[in-house]
């Protein structure tokens, strides 16, 4: 299962340029295509938002951490970088915690998956790079808000940019992000093993 | 009603509005007079609020590296040499090293912290943890993004590493308070790696150390403040 995240939505914009675009906007046109894409390569797919509303961190990390096996791609549109290209974030290594009756702290619920996410990154970024030149060719570190609290490999899609002079130039992203985003995923699916957490009593949790 | 109760009437009113004449010119002094202290508490709260800089006026100048972005805005940074009479005090130096990238370099396509931003506090912890507290335009004026939104911390945490030894790494509040993140995407709920973070530095373009005008422009504030 593929968890999508168009970013922002409601009273909150997000990424505002000058000819009236508007991330929370876009994301959501973004987050159509991907879907599609995906489940064109066999994933089910659920969105965080569907509609203009605008649910928390914690409510967002809460739709990818009640299921097993899944991964989170948040999707967002910058204000600066080079027009016509994409990067993917990935969290930093968080420090590791003693997960005490089994569970994983819910502030870094991420800690385990970081691996996981570098390796979904890169694999996304890569086919990314061959779309849109000028972007990096593997995946960037960022401590991103929304990644800390997700406990699965979870990666953060950046377009450049809302300060093109006209929206059709994103538009004209759509597919080739949607298309890259389901290639890597599917790539990824291939050994992706979800990670035990070790338990009290010396044994393994799925 | 006899004559004399008219009389006695008008004396009372009279009396009153005589008693009124002579009260009214000291009520109103007095009126003024806490009207000033008002305003000179809020004035005093606002300098508590947004102390100034300090500067060690007449000391030597000291080639301070500022870390901003380029006129590419593709989330790259570039050292530009300032000479600026930074203060022994660690934590004055941050101040200093900050007010000075606030303030901006001469290309204000280079900017990476929104002009309308102020440093509020700086403090270091005997851990090394440096605590930057900022005003609220940090995260209501800077573009949003995952990109901009961490050259913003970049700038700060490099400029520190390059100029404040002392300061290992970085926590920052906005107006006294932790925050979730910065404008919606980078995490402000954890501290940034400030020791070892910093670029090789790059030499400014003419290969002399710069003072660009908006710097100026801070220093000249910091010293006025100063001599206050």
């Amino acid at each position: 299962m593929v968890v999508l995240d168009p970013a922002h939505g409601g009273t909150d914009l997000g990424a505002r340029g000058t000819e009236g675009i508007r991330e929370s906007d876009v994301v959501l046109l973004f987050a159509a295509q991907v879907k599609k894409s995906l489940e064109f390569q066999g994933f089910q797919v659920i969105q965080t938002r569907d509609a203009n509303d605008n649910p928390s961190f914690d409510d967002r990390s809460a739709r990818v951490n009640a299921q097993r096996g899944a991964v989170f791609i948040t999707l967002h549109v910058a204000s600066t970088g080079l027009a016509g290209t994409a990067r993917v974030y990935v969290m930093p290594e968080i420090p590791p915690t003693e997960h005490r009756n089994g569970l994983i702290p819910w502030d870094k619920a991420q800690a385990p998956f970081v691996g996981l996410s570098k390796k979904l990154g890169d694999l996304v970024q890569a086919e990314l790079a061959k779309r849109f030149k000028g972007s990096p060719t593997t995946a960037l570190v960022a401590p991103v808000r929304q990644l800390r609290t997700t406990a699965a490999p979870a990666i953060a899609v950046e377009i450049s940019s809302v300060s093109v002079a006209d929206r059709a130039e994103l538009d004209r992203m759509v597919p080739g992000i949607a298309d890259a985003i389901a290639r890597g995923v599917s790539e990824f699916k291939l050994s992706y093993v979800v990670p035990t957490i070790a338990s009290p009593g010396g044994g393994t949790q799925p | 009603m006899t004559p004399r109760w008219v009389i006695w009437l008008a004396g009372i009113l009279l009396a009153a509005v005589i008693a009124a004449a002579l009260y009214f010119p000291s009520l109103r002094h007095q009126v003024d007079k806490v009207a000033q202290l008002t305003e000179k508490t809020a004035e005093q709260a606002r300098r508590e609020l947004i102390p100034p800089a300090p500067v060690r006026t007449g000391g030597p100048m000291v080639n301070a590296k500022l870390y901003w972005g380029t006129r590419a805005q593709d989330g790259t940074l570039r050292a530009v040499i300032v000479d600026l009479p930074l203060s022994d005090d660690p934590a004055l130096r941050a101040k200093q090293v900050l007010n000075t990238l606030l303030a901006g370099p001469v290309d204000p396509e280079a900017r990476t912290l929104p002009p309308d931003a102020a440093l509020l506090a700086f403090y270091i912890l005997p851990d090394g943890t440096g605590i930057a507290d900022f005003s609220e335009a940090l995260g209501t004026s800077i573009p949003s993004g995952i990109q901009s939104e961490q050259t913003a911390v970049e700038s700060i945490t490099r400029t520190l590493d390059a100029n404040v030894p002392q300061v290992q790494r970085l926590k920052i509040l906005i107006h006294g308070q932790e925050v979730d993140s910065l404008a919606g995407h980078l995490d402000l709920t954890q501290t940034f790696q400030v020791n070892g973070s910093g670029l090789a530095a790059q030499p400014a373009p003419s290969g002399t150390s710069i003072i660009t005008r908006p710097i100026q422009k801070a220093y000249e504030k910091m010293k006025a403040a100063t001599k206050r």
